[in-house]
């Protein structure tokens, strides 16, 4: 695709800011915000994958699946504004999980050891993991909000705070994979996802694009839990104080 | 010897008000048990009866004073086993998910102690609960038969010290006289500690030798022998009718 014809595609973006000038939405800020960002932070992807493809130095492929897990916690963090140390816990989940696909992927050949597979599928897991992360923390503090009752009734009975929290955890662990876990019921069906789609787009065998496929679906729903059970058990006691009594 | 429970000059704050003249909910409060006894802690509605039992089950935290079990302070006891001797009983009955037996098995789960199922079932039907499908989830019980069950969990965890906050509100006389029948029961049998919130001053006098009175973020310490001498209805008038300008 030239860039002549992809400047083309910003008609749609006009057409859309027309429509709300229109309708007086006042959207259309925000959509040429996003519409000059999106652009600007995918074309400068393009170039850095362009030269770490061209390298394929481990070094760079670390740091950007570094900076990908910086971002992603950063942005998931925001869900438990007043939790201490919420940052560096969703970085170790996401890390763990990330550290576990990868080692799964390559270890067995599934892959290869290459950047051009190795960024996207962590790119791909690792913005998963994010969404996972963001509903968890949401769900979990609605749940002790929820079940303020229910975790005092077992403190006093004598729990400890894994003991008061065991049924909550694995309530907001469930809702956070419900996406995860109803689009992979329905892909294909109701959508047909991005990857395949690209690939095919490009030129590739559909049966080729559909493993691909396959192989991101159960990559995201194996992330998304590994990366919400693990965030349960290291943030449960951040909404406990000391001594055992519930924050919230 | 030490006492069995010591409360010295406990005092919490009331966060919620800005007024200098009244920013304690209650201070100074202090009191010394030093054998199992039956306290009926009875004061007008906001006089902080169940902020003292949350406070006394380490629920909540007191913002000053001290709290002795054995002569051992709270703070240098474990929260979990403070918990265990000292266990609080909410006027409202929160059922855990599962079913009726789930919530009686509960302690023997937390702590892996064996089910004490034919305590278990003398206490259903001392409470007239009998009649119960234990299989039945708990959150479909009434309110009534949840205020028990709550109650006869927190007896199998035969703490030394029961906080019972208003357990009666919710029941009918029926229901109401045999948790009472069975409280005094136990505490002769288990040589168990009962501080007991109510409002009903019949039941205060009926349950209690000894009457704790909260008011003005104050706590008075009587006999109930010598409280109760006079007629209830003036006790109520003085005790709980609500205080002006109180919380």
């Amino acid at each position: 695709m030239t860039l002549t014809a992809l400047s083309f595609t910003l008609l749609f973006v006009i057409g859309t800011m027309l429509v709300s000038i229109w309708q007086k939405l006042g959207l259309e800020k925000d959509i040429a915000i996003g519409t000059i960002r999106s652009a600007v932070q995918l074309l400068a992807v393009g170039y850095v994958l362009q030269f770490i493809f061209h390298t394929g130095h481990i070094v760079f492929i670390l740091i950007i699946i570094f900076t990908m897990i910086c971002v992603a916690s950063w942005n998931a963090a925001k869900r438990g504004k007043g939790l201490p140390g919420l940052v560096w816990r969703i970085a170790l989940a996401v890390t763990a999980s990330e550290i576990m696909m990868m080692g799964i992927l390559l270890g067995l050949h599934i892959v290869k050891a290459t950047p051009q597979y190795i960024i996207p599928i962590s790119g791909m897991t690792i913005g998963n993991a994010m969404v996972v992360s963001g509903l968890f923390i949401n769900q979990i503090k609605q749940e002790i909000r929820r079940s303020k009752g229910e975790i005092e009734t077992l403190l006093s009975l004598g729990a400890t705070a894994q003991q008061a929290m065991q049924e909550v955890r694995a309530r907001a662990v469930k809702f956070s994979m419900i996406p995860t876990i109803d689009g992979m019921k329905t892909v294909g069906l109701v959508q047909l996802p991005g990857m395949m789609t690209g690939m095919i787009i490009a030129g590739a065998n559909p049966i080729i694009a559909v493993r691909y496929q396959i192989l991101i679906v159960f990559s995201f729903t194996a992330s998304a839990a590994i990366t919400s059970m693990l965030l349960s058990v290291l943030i449960y006691r951040l909404f406990f104080t000391a001594d055992l009594r519930l924050k919230l | 010897m030490s006492a069995l429970f010591e409360i010295h000059n406990l005092a919490k704050h009331n966060w919620d008000n800005g007024d200098q003249a009244s920013k304690y909910i209650f201070s100074q409060l202090s009191a010394e048990i030093t054998e199992p006894e039956r306290i009926a802690l009875i004061g007008a509605s906001g006089q902080g009866k169940s902020t003292l039992l949350r406070i006394l089950a380490l629920l909540d935290t007191p913002d000053e004073g001290d709290l002795l079990l054995d002569g051992a302070s709270y703070k240098n006891t474990n929260v979990r086993l403070w918990r265990m001797g000292v266990s609080y009983v909410a006027q409202q009955a929160v059922m855990l998910p599962g079913s009726v037996e789930d919530n009686l098995r509960m302690v023997s789960k937390l702590h892996g102690l064996a089910y004490d199922s034919v305590l278990a079932a003398q206490l259903l039907k001392q409470l007239g609960l009998d009649y119960l499908d234990l299989g039945k989830q708990a959150a479909d019980c009434s309110g009534g038969e949840k205020q028990r069950i709550s109650l006869i969990r927190s007896l199998l965890l035969r703490p030394r010290i029961l906080l019972l906050d208003e357990i009666t509100a919710s029941l009918d006389i029926n229901s109401t006289q045999k948790v009472e029948e069975l409280l005094m029961d136990w505490h002769l049998k288990e040589e168990t500690l009962l501080i007991w919130v109510t409002h009903d001053l019949e039941q205060a006098r009926r349950i209690s030798n000894r009457t704790w009175v909260m008011g003005r973020g104050e706590l008075q310490d009587h006999s109930s022998d010598s409280f109760f001498a006079e007629p209830v209805a003036v006790l109520a008038q003085k005790f709980i009718q609500p205080v002006k300008g109180s919380l």
